[in-house]
């Protein structure tokens, strides 16, 4: 059975583009178009990792992460933060909320696979 | 000066000054912020169209290859071995144009976040250019205390207006090329 990734940005052909790589690497892949659609999605079943923008409305990536931190069955499930932006602060910030790595658009879909594939296989 | 003395000129000339000046210096540090995403936004959308006329016309080039050697393989001028060689070459090459092509797409992305950027310091602009708007008021004839008061009222809304536009002046989006960015693991 494929491995099953949720990836969560409100721009929809990011979505678009990273569920066109990871299918063709082999992933099953959510799309969740914003943080609380993404732990909604995260909730009904457990992804093996998520890769998550920041800057979305209502509920943003840091906010999605703490959340399913909380959850017992998110607490070892990679989460990658997938955003413009680049800035040192940011970065901590998403590293003590739970992160596991930070990645900065725009992606290259190879070396996103190769990412994935060395966290989950 | 007594609080029953009618302001002098001077005190209006000042409260004047001080007012076009705030609003000359708010609207310079905007519109510099949107000419700034502008700029960026046209370097962005440069690249991008280059990265993807690019990973089009290889793409082509790379389809047509393919058809070549498909006729030379069926015309038996190419053996089955090398022909194998050159699909499985092909396939490779394709699928980094198409990679080059996935990553110049996401100028979208940045791009929308820039102009929603610029669409924030445009509307909060016009809300502060709005608030000189004396909604009526009929200004005073002379150089009295009423006429302070109305400049002191503008000036207090167009402080409030410049105050809450800089809040939302933060850029997400720093990229000046369409490069892939960096990976980080924690």
């Amino acid at each position: 059975m494929n491995k099953k990734i949720l990836a969560v940005d409100d721009s929809g052909s990011l979505r678009q583009m990273l569920s066109f790589s990871l299918k063709a690497a082999g992933y099953d892949v959510i799309e969740a178009v914003d943080g609380q659609d993404g732990l909604d999605k995260a909730r009904m079943q457990t992804v093996d990792l998520v890769l998550t923008d920041q800057n979305m409305p209502g509920m943003d990536g840091l906010e999605l992460i703490k959340a399913l931190r909380k959850m017992k069955n998110y607490q070892n499930v990679p989460i990658l933060m997938l955003t413009t932006e680049s800035g040192d602060d940011i970065k901590a910030m998403g590293r003590a909320a739970g992160a596991n790595g930070w990645l900065v658009k725009p992606f290259d879909p190879a070396r996103l696979t190769e990412v994935v594939r060395k966290l989950i296989g | 000066m007594l609080a029953d003395d009618p302001p002098s000129g001077d005190q209006l000339n000042a409260r004047v000054r001080q007012l076009l000046a705030g609003m000359a210096a708010h609207g310079d540090r905007h519109l510099a912020e949107v000419e700034r995403d502008l700029v960026q936004m046209d370097a962005l959308l440069d690249e991008a169209i280059k990265k993807l006329c690019a990973s089009f016309m290889a793409i082509h080039h790379a389809v047509e290859q393919q058809q070549q050697d498909l006729n030379a393989f069926q015309a038996h001028t190419l053996s089955l071995p090398d022909y194998a060689a050159r699909v499985a070459s092909q396939r490779g090459e394709v699928a980094r144009h198409v990679g080059d092509a996935v990553t110049g797409l996401q100028f979208q992305d940045m791009t929308s976040q820039l102009i929603g950027r610029m669409i924030q310091h445009l509307a909060g602009l016009r809300e502060v250019f709005g608030a000189l708007d004396t909604q009526g008021t009929v200004l005073p004839e002379s150089g009295d205390r009423a006429l302070l008061a109305v400049l002191d009222h503008i000036s207090e809304r167009v402080g409030m207006h410049c105050a809450a536009l800089s809040v939302t002046s933060r850029s997400t989006v720093n990229q000046r090329h369409m490069n892939s960015g960096d990976i980080e693991l924690f």
